[in-house]
């Protein structure tokens, strides 16, 4: 499967929560074999993890609204810091630190940040 | 280096035709971008403040003094990320561009303020606002940061790049802003600039990627991110260190407001009075003398005497807002915010609340969801403030003796304090819990916080700020109070009894209008334990809770039985215990005060929310009086 078609949007911006064929990727296969990177959501990513963000599953306002304040596909992700109580997250993205609760960092997900790495790392990892 | 104004080519060139002259400018921008500072600094203090038709959103016009032309309306438009429609003051930003807003005359110039710590997402909205067409100039802020942070900004490259000229400002340091005169000079002599090319507008993605593209072009290098303030944050923000400094902050706050500011305010009210002394021979004895002096001074006086209080608060909350830890505030709060259904954002105003209601109410501006502000204001008034002291204060003193537990410790007076404070607490909890689960409830909106950097809050910014909100109060409150104040003094002056002179000094309170109507609602409050006397005392406090302790010593005074007592045990031998405590439950629960109800109705530019807020608060207060008076009577007989 190509992930990159998830990333595709309509013709007004949104992204799609569906892939060419129709079918609903509102689940996502969570495979890990090689060369199919691995789709998280961001509340999933802990300190000082980055990320890709893929899409956004919100209502179209907030989605609207986040990708305003910089949430876009293809954009870094980073967890900088959780709250004292654990939530809500503070995530760097486009040089500005957002905070968001865990129910809205669910809605969005992300992909792992640098593939080559982390393939050069399961191949060292399988040569071992 | 710091302020350069740079102009594409284009605009140099005098425009064949020739555009009418200026009148209205807006001023628009991303939050946080320090829009507030810039629209202070071009207007200096000549700011008018109202709302707009049919929304809250608050409208703010000025003079541009501050560029020395005070010909021009600057209009300073609410923090907008985009111009899509996604809330309330997006609405609004985009219809007052468009000159589609009722009682806002069309801009003829549009200033647009981008933070250029953050270009690239900040011209996100450059894209839609120079797609207008209006003749634009865009304000790169925080210069100064820029520079000692070591971003590259090329503003002759980017002014090229927007087909609009730019210029590099700093609004705290004052720095660039003769770009923003020599830009309308230019547009008054009526060179209206061409765009040749306008932006396209799209959607959210293909502005960014636009944005990214002219970044790019232009040759931005972002500065730095903030290492300090990511330093900074691993303490304030530290799992143990930042609760325990936050308890810290609000502790010292309410320190400073109930230890400095109740002598000042005290002192003030000293000062007031005297004042109100020295007039006093200059005006004709009789129903004029005791109408201004009586009336309408000691009214105003007794609602002035918060002022001090306020404007510290003011300060604090400015203090915190201006330097970036309220966001952070806000973020330690929300976890325990979210089980009433409310935000960490509602957190510093209801906290402020125990001190006074008004810049509670007036702090909710920070919370952007509207329901969410709503159900905040609408709570706010339950949380203790300090004009309910005085009564409980008095009542305490009256009714409950003094005993201690645990060998001195604890005091019965202090846990019934202690009781009222969480009972006024325990009802803003539950009933912002119950309207957010049912009118106001609001699960598509997600809770969003940005976290702007640290930065050292202006004496200047903290000034203009208390100016302004002192102003509001004032304004606001001041014109609603002075007309209940004669209201009430009417009601108790009328009927005219001359018995001796200077009658008009100390009302016959019960003889009066206002004392008929204390014996007409008694059969009401009787079943709460409140005699006639306490029903006058109930009218007369909706002016300001701590009028009743006033009210009670001019009645109790007047009466020729208790004369000879002090106000205390006065009330002792007039009340039962179970009505004493369900006063004190009543004015716990009850909306009394003219002041948060006028500015609860500018906050929400409608009667229909203060008016329910009224309505809400006094059912509940006459309810659990009755049910404390009932419960107290059988119990202690």
């Amino acid at each position: 499967m190509n992930f990159a078609r998830i990333c595709n949007s309509d013709r007004n911006g949104r992204i799609l929560k569906s892939d060419y064929s129709g079918r609903s990727l509102r689940v996502l296969p969570f495979r890990r074999a090689r060369g199919v990177r691995k789709v998280r959501v961001l509340s999933e990513l802990n300190v000082g993890e980055s990320g890709i963000l893929v899409a956004l599953d919100l209502p179209e306002s907030v989605q609207n609204h986040l990708m305003h304040m910089g949430f876009l596909p293809d954009a870094l992700v980073t967890t900088v810091r959780r709250a004292p109580a654990g939530d809500p997250t503070v995530y760097a993205i486009d040089g500005m630190e957002i905070a968001l609760r865990h129910e809205t960092a669910e809605a969005i997900r992300v992909r792992d940040a640098d593939p080559k790495i982390q393939e050069m790392e399961e191949f060292a990892e399988a040569a071992r | 280096m710091s302020s350069s104004c740079c102009a594409p080519p284009t605009f140099q060139e005098p425009a064949s035709q020739a555009e009418g002259k200026l009148h209205t400018i807006v001023l628009i921008g991303p939050p946080n971008s320090g829009k507030s500072t810039l629209f202070n600094r071009l207007t200096g203090l000549r700011q008018k403040v109202a709302n707009y038709p049919g929304v809250t959103v608050e409208q703010r016009m000025g003079l541009m003094a501050g560029v020395g032309r005070d010909d021009l309306t600057l209009i300073d438009l609410p923090g907008v990320y985009s111009l899509t429609p996604y809330s309330e003051d997006a609405r609004v930003a985009v219809d007052v561009l468009k000159g589609k807003m009722v009682g806002t005359p069309k801009p003829d110039a549009v200033l647009l303020v981008l933070d250029s710590l953050h270009l690239t997402r900040q011209l996100m909205l450059a894209a839609p606002v120079l797609a207008l067409g209006l003749p634009t100039l865009v304000l790169l802020n925080m210069t100064d940061l820029m520079e000692a942070r070591g971003g590259e900004i090329d503003p002759l490259k980017l002014a090229r790049e927007l087909g609009a000229p730019v210029a590099q400002v700093s609004a705290v340091r004052g720095t660039g802003l003769e770009a923003v005169g020599l830009f309308l000079n230019q547009h008054s002599n009526g060179a209206a600039t061409q765009q040749l090319t306008l932006p396209v507008v799209g959607n959210a993605a293909s502005t960014h990627s636009w944005a990214t593209q002219v970044s790019r072009r232009t040759g931005y290098r972002a500065p730095l991110s903030a290492e300090n303030s990511r330093r900074l944050d691993n303490v304030l923000l530290h799992r143990v260190w930042g609760p325990l400094l936050f308890l810290l902050v609000v502790v010292a706050v309410f320190e400073v407001v109930f230890s400095i500011g109740q002598p000042l305010s005290d002192g003030f009210g000293e000062v007031l009075a005297r004042a109100g002394a020295l007039v006093r021979p200059l005006l004709p004895e009789g129903w004029l003398q005791s109408l201004v002096l009586d009336g309408a001074w000691k009214g105003i006086s007794s609602v002035l005497v918060f002022l001090p209080q306020i404007l510290l608060l003011f300060l604090f909350i400015g203090i915190l807002e201006d330097s970036g830890y309220l966001a952070r505030a806000a973020l330690i709060a929300d976890r325990v915010m979210r089980t009433t259904g409310l935000n960490g954002k509602a957190f510093i105003p209801l906290l402020s609340a125990y001190a006074c209601a008004v810049p509670a109410i007036m702090a909710t501006r920070t919370i952007e969801n509207r329901r969410d502000r709503l159900a905040t204001i609408l709570v706010t008034p339950f949380m203790t403030c300090s004009a309910r002291l005085p009564v409980y204060i008095l009542l305490i003193a009256a009714f409950i003796p003094n005993i201690t537990y645990l060998h001195g410790f604890l005091g019965l007076r202090t846990l019934v304090m202690l009781g009222l404070y969480v009972a006024g607490f325990v009802a803003a909890m539950t009933t912002a819990f119950l309207l957010k689960s049912s009118i106001l409830r609001s699960s598509d909106t997600p809770f969003i916080l940005e976290l702007p950097q640290y930065r050292m809050p202006t004496v200047r910014a903290l000034l203009m700020r208390l100016v302004d909100r002192a102003r509001v109060f004032l304004r606001q409150a001041g014109t609603v109070i002075l007309a209940v104040t004669l209201v009430l003094w009417v009601l108790a002056h009328l009927p005219v009894i001359h018995t001796q002179a200077g009658s008009w000094g100390i009302p016959d309170l019960a003889n009066s209008l206002v004392g008929r109507l204390g014996h007409l609602i008694e059969p009401v409050i009787a079943p709460l334990g409140f005699n006639w006397k306490i029903g006058i005392g109930l009218i007369s406090s909706v002016l300001a809770r701590e009028v009743m302790v006033s009210t009670m010593g001019t009645l109790y005074g007047a009466d020729p039985g208790t004369q000879a007592l002090n106000l205390q045990t006065a009330l002792h031998s007039d009340m039962t215990l179970g009505g004493a405590l369900a006063l004190m439950i009543f004015f716990a629960f009850a909306m009394q005060c003219t002041s948060t109800m006028a500015v609860v109705r500018r906050e929400t530019n409608s009667w229909k929310w203060p008016a329910f807020q009224f309505a809400y608060m006094l059912v509940l207060a006459y309810g659990a009086a009755f049910v404390v008076n009932r419960l107290v009577t059988a119990i202690f007989g």
